[in-house]
């Protein structure tokens, strides 16, 4: 994990930083007492304290990885989360329930190798149990998009 | 007397048609979630929330208990028929549990956790009943600076016991505070960390938050590990699920020593149930005459932990309706669900809010009787879910993830704020970081802050108000230990360590 733990403590870093910087720009005393920026300043300047101890940790580990990050099936995970990236820009357009059908279907097909049928059954029962319970018995204005559904 | 009166209450409360339904789809969906092994019971409960947005609010708690410590039950299932925990709660019921399955014993196996759980669960919500109200009367005498020590400890606690490396626990922890910290400050009304967006200044809602990283963050793991699903080829015939009298002997002492362990441990910040379930099974090792029967089937290695986890799972909501202070991811998760309610748990809500409070307790009777008979007559119809193909799985949990981050505000922003959330969980997974105490000190975190802030502004900026007060004393004392503990094991081990290199 030496080099997953560097990664990881780099990205604490930059992550502390910033909520240091942002929270420096607020007013760290109010009229009464402390301000809006008293506990945040101190959460960032926390957690750059942590960043350089896991770095320093990770440093002193390299060389002893046990674990590789990418695993046999990680490309699934990619592929998972560049599908949902697709259906959620295609939401304003096709809609809330027509989008999460389609991905249903697809996923079904392309990462679990279901029939044709079974994955447009699936696609419809999910459009319209979303449509039905979300929208109709829960009442949320789910977005219709430009096909209406 | 009054426990008596309230009680009856409270029954009246559940015992009406809706209350009855709604605790029976909870105790059946947590068994069901029990039983799949790519969902917990943090996300069921995340997944369901945007259901009960129509309910009233005791209805929704009723269900969101019933799935909560239904998963307790449905856990077991997995461990004893695949040896694959559904939960983590139910670890240490795979050692013997599975070995009787192997032996043809998974009809007693199942049953001696249905019954074990089943009174121990019964023997808690007494027990919690009873205790739950005092520890609210003490919990009036808190102030600002109380609340503050309280949170501080729960956090200290969680980096001491919630396992793993400190360092990233309490990264995880400040990265939870941060979240809370997002939008217009009450106090001030200064907008923070919004970085221009508008949908930041009301803050990021804790249902999007939990739906990110709990619903989406699973399903990315879950598609990375290997979920095993041969189904061990048990026999499922009525009359094999019942216990032999030898069976109950052997039990009967680990379930009572279970439930027992299981509602101290439950209660504690981080204590959880898998801790208690943990601690039960090494216990009744421990006091056993034949401990070399443990491994191998021994009926009350399965007894004990199944005990233990139920009444954990129980008295966790003690300190939680008590004091407001979630000891675990899922009470964590109820807690967001009451603010959605607009009811704060704590020493309040015992006087306020009566009908919700022994409405709830009263529930878990019900519950619980729902659940060992389910347990006895669906195991079959559990087995056929363990088939479920993952993909149509995960289907299912984008939806309601998605549904559900969606209808905290009704706006598109927050879908894409849960699906950064969801990746930002899946490395914190893969990296080792905790969610638990993010989560946890989000929940809190609003909490935190005020009080921080008022007890400061009370002392006129001196942090001695929190030594001043005794009860705050004793909280922030352990939060200091808690805090110093690894810093002292790291000093003792670097001492080991250059002693042997010298000697």
């Amino acid at each position: 994990m030496g080099i997953a733990n560097l990664l990881a403590g780099i990205g604490v870093l930059l992550f502390g930083s910033v909520v240091t910087y942002s929270a420096s720009q607020l007013p760290y005393r109010g009229e009464y007492g402390p301000g809006p920026g008293f506990l945040p300043l101190w959460i960032g300047i926390v957690l750059i304290g942590c960043a350089i101890v896991t770095i320093i940790k990770a440093v002193r580990q390299y060389g002893q990885e046990k674990e590789g990050f990418v695993q046999s099936k990680t490309r699934w995970v990619g592929f998972v989360f560049v599908t949902l990236i697709v259906t959620f820009l295609l939401v304003p357009v096709l809609g809330l329930s027509l989008g999460l059908a389609l991905f249903t279907g697809f996923t079904m097909r392309a990462a679990g190798r279901h029939s044709w049928v079974l994955c447009i059954v699936m696609a419809v029962v999910t459009a319209a149990a979303v449509r039905v319970i979300f929208g109709v018995m829960l009442d949320i204005p789910l977005p219709k998009g430009v096909v209406g559904l | 007397m009054d426990l008596l009166s309230n009680l009856l209450t409270g029954f009246t409360v559940a015992l009406t048609w809706q209350n009855i339904l709604f605790c029976g789809l909870g105790v059946l969906f947590g068994q069901l979630v029990g039983v799949l092994p790519g969902i917990g019971a943090p996300t069921a409960i995340a997944l369901l929330l945007p259901l009960t947005f129509t309910m009233s609010p005791t209805t929704a708690i009723i269900m969101l208990a019933g799935i909560y410590y239904g998963v307790a039950y449905g856990g077991t299932i997995t461990s004893v028929l695949i040896n694959v925990p559904g939960e983590s709660s139910t670890v240490m019921t795979t050692l013997d549990g599975h070995q009787m399955a192997l032996q043809g014993r998974a009809g007693p196996a199942l049953s001696v956790a249905a019954l074990g759980s089943f009174i121990a669960g019964t023997l808690s919500v007494v027990v919690l009943m009873s205790f739950a109200p005092i520890l609210a009367r003490f919990a009036l005498r808190f102030g600002p600076a109380e609340y503050f020590g309280l949170t501080a400890m729960a956090f200290g606690l969680l980096t001491v016991l919630g396992g793993g490396d400190p360092v990233k626990i309490i990264i995880a922890t400040l990265t939870g505070l941060f979240f809370a910290t997002i939008g217009i400050d009450v106090v001030s009304g200064v907008p923070r960390f919004a970085f221009g967006v508008p949908e930041l200044l009301g803050g990021i809602d804790p249902i999007v938050i939990i739906t990110g990283m709990f619903g989406i963050a699973e399903v990315f793991n879950s598609i990375e590990e290997e979920v095993r699903t041969d189904i061990l080829k048990a026999r499922f015939r009525f009359r094999d699920v019942f216990l032999t009298w030898q069976d109950w002997v052997q039990s009967r002492w680990g379930i009572l020593r279970g439930a027992m362990i299981g509602f101290v441990v439950g209660m504690l910040p981080a204590g959880g149930i898998t801790t208690a379930s943990f601690l039960a099974y090494l216990m009744e090792k421990r006091v056993s005459k034949t401990p070399e029967r443990f491994g191998r089937g021994a009926i009350e290695g399965v007894a004990a932990p199944e005990s233990a986890n139920n009444a954990a799972s129980i008295s966790g909501f003690a300190p939680l309706l008590a004091l407001g202070l979630p000891g675990s991811p899922t009470t964590a998760i109820l807690l967001a669900g009451f603010m959605m309610w607009g009811i704060r748990p704590g020493p309040m809500l015992f006087q306020n809010n009566p009908d919700l409070v022994w409405g709830l307790f009263a529930s878990m009777y019900m519950g619980n009787v729902m659940l060992v008979l389910m347990n006895i007559f669906l195991i079959p119809a559990f087995v056929t879910v363990l088939r479920l193909p993952y993909t149509i799985l995960m289907g299912l949990i984008v939806v309601f993830s998605t549904v559900g981050a969606f209808s905290a505000n009704n706006n598109l922003f927050d879908i894409w704020m849960m699906l950064g959330l969801g990746v930002l969980g899946y490395l914190m997974k893969k990296f080792h970081y905790p969610v638990v105490p993010l989560i946890l000190a989000l929940v809190l975190g609003k909490l935190a802050e005020n009080s921080l802030r008022q007890a400061l502004t009370l002392s006129g900026g001196s942090m001695w108000i929190f030594f001043k007060r005794p009860i705050s004393a004793v909280f922030i004392s352990l939060a200091i230990l808690a805090y110093l503990f690894p810093l002292v094991q790291w000093a003792i081990k670097s001492k080991r360590r250059r002693g042997l290199a010298e000697g």
